[in-house]
């Protein structure tokens, strides 16, 4: 079916095509996964059979345990995105509309950014603990920068005929920026959203993975591999684990890319 | 996107600054680097000094001074350190960086270019892409064993999706005209691929390499953080179970170093490699 539509049609994705296909790409790679294992061509002591750890990956959820680390996960995430937020933002626009403080500002944001956000699990983790607001802290830290900037560029472009004709219609300083740059910065805006939600997710379980004592799915997993009872049995849910943080992560986003497309879906841009 | 806003940022700068002359411009713009960086540095300096100690926060200066002692200090057994640790980590993230650059090229252009292809395996490397790639740390650890080897493959696995996502991207939005033109013309197909694909996707490749960069240090730390015997990550995990505040200051400070040289490379090798891009472009 989909080969008719191949030949004239190439400019032209068809829809049901990709999924189909990538159905196929999924089931296929399964399949394999699970002959491989079950007829012993890699010992199923690194690769379990497919099935098992998919059935794994659902029991999981029945732990009370793991329930509790997704919700500290996701309570984070959801925090320090919106901390990040709130603090880039306001900073973004201020620097898109005064060169002068960006310029004064942009040493130190040049020095700042490169660092490394785990580089300070080991301060923050002295001063603060292994509760939420070590990891919120971090999290922050990692998540500013790619909303800041993108207000910087979205305020910045503004265009500045549209400012003077809002000017010239007697419209204050507070009304433009109302009516004119957030409006056409909040794409951009969303954009540094987008990318600073996943930069946030991978930044909240790799703090949970290394700061010991820390509560989420980060921690569900390192705690798994430091229990060395059943080393089979172990693996599997680590597996499981780490495929669920893959569904979560590509949920949210898939969520956000909605989001983006449904409420800011005017700005036409690549897809970068 | 983010080029051309700050080709825009650029243009109106010159045409702002374009009154004064040039040593005039230049000493305003270095003005503005050392300035803030000198008052903060002044103030945090002065604030350690005066207040009672504060054991969270040594002085900068004291920060910089014990980093310079750590790594090339005059002690016969701290020597190797610049050798033991820092280049240690420098090495591994290096080798990782390096084999997951080309296996993601591979990839991403294998994607990029057969549409079958790219439709089949997309949901695969979209969701292996979006685990975040140091929740895989356990894995490799229990797959490769603590050594060295894992560390690379590690770095290599992380580093890699953002190579394939922006070499696909590249690659998949080549002009077909150009395609054909290498058709037309029988050019074989080993230089079609040299001569024409990759340095048309070369734009977008250098972009996910600079993500990809960034992400290769950040895995590096991670992956010396557990399970380690050496490099600045395991450094740094030692100096705070010990409690040595002002030596986790120092590695600190040498991480932020290492990003910003990073940094300020691949953006020296962009503009060297993609002049021609930049240039082509300014013309139209």
């Amino acid at each position: 079916m989909t080969s008719t539509t191949a030949p004239r049609q190439a400019r032209r994705p068809s829809r049901s095509g990709a999924i189909w296909r990538g159905v196929a790409g999924v089931l296929g790679l399964s399949i394999v996964l699970e002959i491989v294992s079950r007829s012993g061509i890699v010992d199923q002591k690194y690769l379990p059979p497919f099935s098992e750890v998919i059935v794994r990956s659902f029991t999981l959820w029945g732990d009370q345990q793991f329930r509790d680390d997704v919700a500290s996960t996701l309570l984070t995430y959801l925090i320090g995105l919106g901390i990040s937020i709130v603090i880039a933002v306001p900073l973004g626009a201020l620097f898109g509309m005064s060169r002068p403080i960006y310029r004064g500002a942009r040493a130190v944001i040049e020095l700042l950014r490169p660092i490394p956000p785990v580089a300070l699990i080991p301060l923050v983790l002295l001063m603060l603990g292994s509760g939420m607001e070590m990891k919120v802290v971090i999290v922050v830290f990692a998540a500013v920068w790619p909303i800041m900037f993108n207000t910087l560029y979205g305020v910045h472009d503004v265009d500045p005929y549209a400012k003077d004709m809002a000017r010239s219609f007697g419209i204050g300083r507070f009304g433009i920026i109302r009516r004119i740059v957030i409006p056409s910065a909040a794409p951009f805006i969303m954009t540094g959203v987008r990318i600073s939600s996943s930069i946030a997710l991978i930044v909240v379980i790799t703090v949970e993975l290394i700061a010991g004592g820390a509560q989420g799915i980060g921690a569900y997993i390192s705690r798994l591999r430091g229990s060395y009872n059943d080393a089979a049995d172990t693996y599997l849910s680590v597996l499981a684990a780490t495929i669920m943080a893959g569904l979560i992560g590509l949920l949210i986003n898939l969520l956000i890319g909605w989001f983006e497309r449904r409420f800011f879906g005017w700005e036409a841009r690549d897809s970068a | 996107m983010s080029t051309t806003s700050t080709r825009t940022l650029a243009t109106r700068a010159l045409r702002a600054d374009g009154v004064r002359p040039a040593w005039q411009r230049a000493l305003v713009s270095i003005a503005y680097f050392v300035i803030p960086i000198a008052a903060i540095l002044g103030i945090w300096q002065l604030v350690v000094v005066l207040s009672p100690p504060a054991p969270f926060f040594p002085a900068p200066f004291a920060i910089i001074g014990n980093l310079w002692e750590l790594l090339f200090g005059s002690d016969k057994a701290v020597q190797q350190v610049f050798v033991g640790e820092f280049l240690q980590t420098v090495g591994r993230m290096a080798l990782g960086f390096a084999l997951g650059a080309i296996w993601g090229v591979i990839i991403g252009t294998v994607m990029g270019l057969s549409r079958g292809t790219r439709e089949t395996i997309n949901p695969i490397v979209e969701f292996l892409r979006s685990i975040p790639a140091t929740a895989t740390l356990p894995l490799f650890i229990i797959l490769l064993g603590g050594g060295d080897d894992m560390r690379v493959a590690f770095i290599a696995y992380g580093v890699s999706w953002f190579v394939v996502i922006n070499t696909a991207q590249g690659v998949g939005s080549i002009h077909k005209t150009m395609l054909d033109l290498g058709k037309v013309f029988r050019v074989s197909p080993a230089r079609r691929l040299f001569a024409i694909i990759l340095p048309a996707a070369m734009p977008k490749i250098f972009a996910g390499l600079r993500i990809a960069s960034t992400a290769a240090l950040l895995l590096a730390i991670v992956s010396e953080f557990m399970l380690a015997s050496n490099g600045i990550g395991y450094m740094l995990v030692q100096a705070q179970g010990r409690f040595q505040l002002l030596n986790m200051w120092s590695w600190m400070l040498a991480l932020a170093i290492l990003g910003l040289i990073i940094n300020s490379l691949l953006e020296f090798i962009e503009g060297k490699v993609l002049a021609w891009h930049r240039l082509s472009r300014q013309r139209t």
